[in-house]
C-alpha cells in the first residue's frame, strides 16, 4: 500500500507539473469552454427572453465540461506517447490500478481548474445567482467532474495506446456519460432556481425528481464507474 | 534486489518457449533464450523477425500468448514487481518527458522504482553519464546523444541486474555510440546481464559474447562468440539479410 | 438443431402476429404494435446480459469463442434496439401525434441503441492485436452493461407522459404477447449462434491463409 503511494504521487505531480509548465491543454480547454458558453448564449438571444436562461446555462455548463473534459483526457495518455514514455511507465514496478487512479486525479484537478474559470463565466453571462447555495453547486460540479473523468481516463488510455483517432474517445465517453447528464442538469436547474427542490410525478415510471436524489444518483454513478474503471484498467492497457 | 529463488539458479534471464501473434500471422514461434548472469547477448534479424517483440515480452510490456519469462528467478507475470525491479529498459525512444528537466526525470523514475537514498544515487549517475552540467535543462532541448545518456541514467537508476536494450544505437554518432558501449562494458563488468537488439552487426559483436539470429519469429542461430568467426559472421549475416528482401 | 430453433421461433412470431391481429386484437388498432414493441424491448435488454456474460467469459477464460458471442450479441442487440425505437416512434406518432418525445421509456430505448452502436463502432475501429481488441471490447461491454441501470434510473428524472393503460381483456392477448416474447428471444438466440459461428469460421479461414 505504502509502495503504491510513492508511484501514485509521482505520476500526479509529474502530470500537473507538465501541464502547468507546458500549458498543453488548459488554455485550449478554457477557450473551447468559453466559446461553447458564448455560442449558447448567442443562440438563445433571438428568442428575446422566451428561452429560459437557467436551462441554457445548465446546458452550456455540461456541454462545456464534457467537451473540454475530453481534451484533458486525450492529453492524459497523449503525454505518455511522446518519446515512448508509456513503456517507461509500464516497465516500472507499478500496478495498473495505481496508474489509473493517479491519471484520474490529475484529470480531475485539471478539470477543476477549468471549472473555476468557466462556472463564473456561465453565471455572469446568463445573469444567474447561486450565492446562497454555492456549497451545493460545488458538490454537484465536483461529482460531475469525477464522473466525466472516470470514464474518460479509462478510454483515453484505450484510444492513445492503440493509436486510434480521438473521435472514438468522444463517442465512447459521451455515450457512457449520457445518463448522468439528466440528474446533473436537474440538480443545476434546482440551484439556478428554475425548478422546485422536489417535483412529484405521476405515471407508471413515477417521477422521482428531487435535489437530494439527483445528488445521490451522481454519487452512485461516480462510485460505480470509478471502481469499475479502476478494476478494468489493467485489462485495457495490457497488450 | 535478488530473491532466494534467483540464487538457486545462475540464469539471470530465461525466455521459455514464448509465442506471440498479433494477427493470424505469428510474430514469435516457440522462442527460448536463457542468459547466464553476466552474459551479454545480441539479437539480430531483419525488420519483422520479432526482435522487438521478444524484448518487449521480456520487459513485461507485452504478454506472450504462450510461454514464460523469468528474470532473476521471478516469473514476470506472477511476480511482476520483483521482476521489473531487476530490469532496466533502454530503447531508441528515450522514455523521458521533454517538459521535465534532467533532474526531474530522474527523480520521477526514482519514485516509480522507490529507489532508496535517491538524491545520492541520482548524483552518482549524473557524474557517471556526464549529465551533471545539464541537470536543470529540460529534456526536450537536449541533443540526441545527451538524451540517450539520460535514458540510460533513467534505466540504471534503480541498479537493475538485467538490461534490455532495443536498438540503443539508433541515431547516435560515433562518439555517443562509444560512450554507450563503455556503459554497457561497465555494466557487464559489474556482473550485469544484457540482452540487446541492433542492426549494426559489428557494434553488436563488440558489446556481446553471444549472438542470436531470429528468422520469422524463430531462433535460426544461437552461438557464443568463441564458436563463430566474428568477421565471417558479420559478412554472412549481411548477405543473409540482403537475401531476405 | 439450429434450423429447428429458427423454424420454431419464426412459427411463434407468425402465430403471435396472427393472434394479435385476430382474436387478441387491442383497440384502437395502432396499439397492436405492442406485440412487436414489448418483445423487442425485452430482447434488447437481454442482449446486454448476453454481452456482459460473453465479455466476462472472455476476460476470465481468454477463449475467443466468447469474443465472437459478444460481437454477435451486440449485432443482434442493435437490430432489436433499432426495431424497439422504430416501433416506439410509430406508436408515439399514432398515439400522441409526435414522432419522438422525451419520456423515460423513449429516452431509455434511445440510449440503449446508442450503447450498442458505439460498441460496434469500437469493435471496427481498434487496430492492433486481436486479443487486445477483444479485451478492450469486453471492457466496454461490461461498462455498457453497468450503464443500463444508470440509464433506467436517470430517465426517471423526466416526467412520464400520460401512458395508455394496457389491461389485457382476454387470455388470447396474453398468449399473443408471450408467443411474441418467446419467439423474439429464440430468434435472437439463433441469430447470435449463427453469427458467432460465422465469425469462428472466418477466423479459421484467416488462420489457414497464413499457415
Amino acid at each position: 500500500m505504502k509502495s503504491a503511494w510513492s508511484g501514485f504521487k509521482a505520476i500526479v505531480v509529474k502530470d500537473l507539473v507538465i501541464e502547468l509548465r507546458a500549458r498543453q491543454v488548459l488554455p485550449t480547454m478554457i477557450v473551447l469552454g468559453m466559446l461553447i458558453v458564448f455560442i449558447l448564449r448567442l443562440v438563445s438571444e433571438p428568442s428575446s427572453g422566451r428561452v429560459e436562461m437557467p436551462m441554457m446555462a445548465a446546458a452550456a455548463l455540461w456541454i462545456a465540461f464534457l467537451f473540454s473534459g475530453l481534451l484533458a483526457q486525450e492529453r492524459s495518455f497523449g503525454v505518455e506517447q511522446q518519446n515512448g514514455c508509456i513503456d517507461g511507465l509500464w516497465s516500472a514496478p507499478l500496478d495498473a490500478g495505481t496508474v489509473y487512479l493517479a491519471k484520474l486525479l490529475a484529470n480531475v484537478v485539471i478539470l477543476s481548474i477549468f471549472e473555476m474559470v468557466i462556472v463564473p463565466a456561465v453565471l455572469l453571462s446568463f445573469s444567474l445567482r447561486v450565492t446562497a447555495r454555492w456549497l451545493d453547486l460545488v458538490i454537484v460540479l465536483a461529482l460531475g467532474n469525477l464522473g466525466i473523468s472516470s470514464v474518460g481516463t479509462l478510454f483515453s488510455a484505450v484510444v492513445q495506446l492503440t493509436r486510434t483517432r480521438g473521435a472514438l474517445l468522444s463517442i465512447v465517453v459521451l455515450v457512457v456519460l449520457m445518463p448522468m447528464l439528466i440528474p446533473a442538469s436537474f440538480a443545476l436547474l434546482v440551484l439556478f432556481g428554475a425548478m422546485p427542490e422536489e417535483v412529484a410525478g405521476s405515471g407508471a415510471m413515477a417521477f422521482v425528481g428531487s435535489f437530494r436524489v439527483a445528488q445521490g444518483y451522481l454519487l452512485a454513478f461516480d462510485a460505480v464507474f470509478v471502481v469499475a474503471c479502476w478494476l478494468l484498467f489493467g485489462v485495457v492497457v495490457e497488450e | 534486489m535478488i530473491t532466494e529463488a534467483a540464487r538457486s539458479t545462475d540464469m539471470a534471464l530465461t525466455v521459455r518457449s514464448v509465442s506471440k501473434a498479433f494477427t493470424a500471422r505469428p510474430v514469435l514461434r516457440d522462442v527460448s533464450v536463457a542468459l547466464r548472469r553476466g552474459q551479454a547477448a545480441c539479437l539480430y534479424g531483419i525488420n519483422g523477425a520479432g526482435k522487438s517483440t521478444l524484448l518487449r515480452i521480456a520487459a513485461g510490456l507485452l504478454r506472450p500468448d504462450a510461454g514464460s519469462v523469468w528474470i532473476e528467478g521471478n516469473d514476470v507475470r506472477e511476480h511482476p514487481d520483483t521482476a521489473k525491479r531487476c530490469l532496466g529498459v533502454i530503447s531508441h525512444a528515450s522514455m523521458v518527458y521533454s517538459e521535465l528537466t534532467v533532474l526531474e526525470n530522474l527523480r520521477f523514475a526514482g519514485e516509480l522504482y522507490r529507489v532508496s537514498d535517491r538524491a545520492a544515487r541520482i548524483e552518482q549517475l549524473l557524474t557517471e553519464t556526464g549529465l551533471g552540467p545539464f541537470r536543470y535543462d529540460r529534456a526536450g532541448i537536449l541533443s540526441r546523444g545527451l538524451l540517450q545518456r539520460l535514458a540510460i541514467a533513467r534505466a540504471l537508476l534503480h541498479e537493475p541486474t538485467v538490461l534490455l536494450a532495443d536498438e540503443p544505437f539508433t541515431g547516435l554518432d560515433v562518439q555517443a555510440s562509444e560512450h554507450l558501449i563503455g556503459i554497457f562494458d561497465t555494466f557487464a563488468r559489474r556482473g550485469g546481464t544484457i540482452l540487446m537488439t541492433t542492426h549494426d552487426t559489428r557494434l553488436g559483436l563488440r558489446c556481446c559474447e553471444r549472438v542470436v539470429v531470429l528468422d520469422q519469429g524463430a531462433a535460426l542461430l544461437d552461438k557464443t562468440k568463441d564458436e563463430i568467426d566474428p568477421e565471417r559472421f558479420a559478412e554472412d549475416y549481411l548477405s543473409y539479410a540482403r537475401s531476405q528482401n | 438443431m439450429r434450423r429447428w430453433f429458427m423454424a420454431l421461433s419464426i412459427v411463434m412470431l407468425i402465430l403471435s402476429t396472427w393472434l394479435g391481429l385476430t382474436k387478441g386484437q387491442i383497440v384502437p388498432i395502432q396499439r397492436n404494435i405492442l406485440y412487436v414493441h414489448v418483445p423487442n424491448s425485452i430482447g434488447a435488454l437481454l442482449g446486454f446480459a448476453a454481452l456482459l456474460l460473453a465479455s466476462v467469459g472472455y476476460l476470465v477464460t481468454e477463449r475467443q469463442i466468447y469474443d465472437w458471442i459478444a460481437a454477435a450479441s451486440a449485432e443482434v442487440g442493435t437490430v432489436l434496439a433499432s426495431i424497439l425505437n422504430a416501433t416506439g416512434m410509430i406508436f408515439s406518432r399514432a398515439e400522441w401525434n409526435v414522432w419522438w418525445t422525451p419520456s423515460p421509456r423513449l429516452i431509455s430505448s434511445a440510449l440503449l441503441w446508442f450503447l450498442y452502436v458505439v460498441y460496434l463502432i469500437l469493435r471496427t475501429s481498434l487496430p492492433g492485436s486481436r486479443r487486445r481488441r477483444a479485451r478492450i471490447c469486453a471492457v466496454f461491454g461490461i461498462i455498457a452493461f453497468l450503464d443500463v441501470p444508470m440509464v433506467y434510473i436517470s430517465a426517471r428524472f423526466i416526467p412520464d407522459i400520460h401512458r395508455p393503460d394496457f389491461s389485457f381483456e382476454s387470455s388470447w392477448q396474453t398468449l399473443a404477447l408471450v408467443l411474441g416474447i418467446a419467439g423474439t428471444i429464440a430468434l435472437a438466440g439463433v441469430l447470435i449462434w449463427l453469427r458467432a459461428d460465422l465469425l469462428r469460421r472466418r477466423f479459421e479461414l484467416e488462420n489457414q491463409l497464413h499457415n
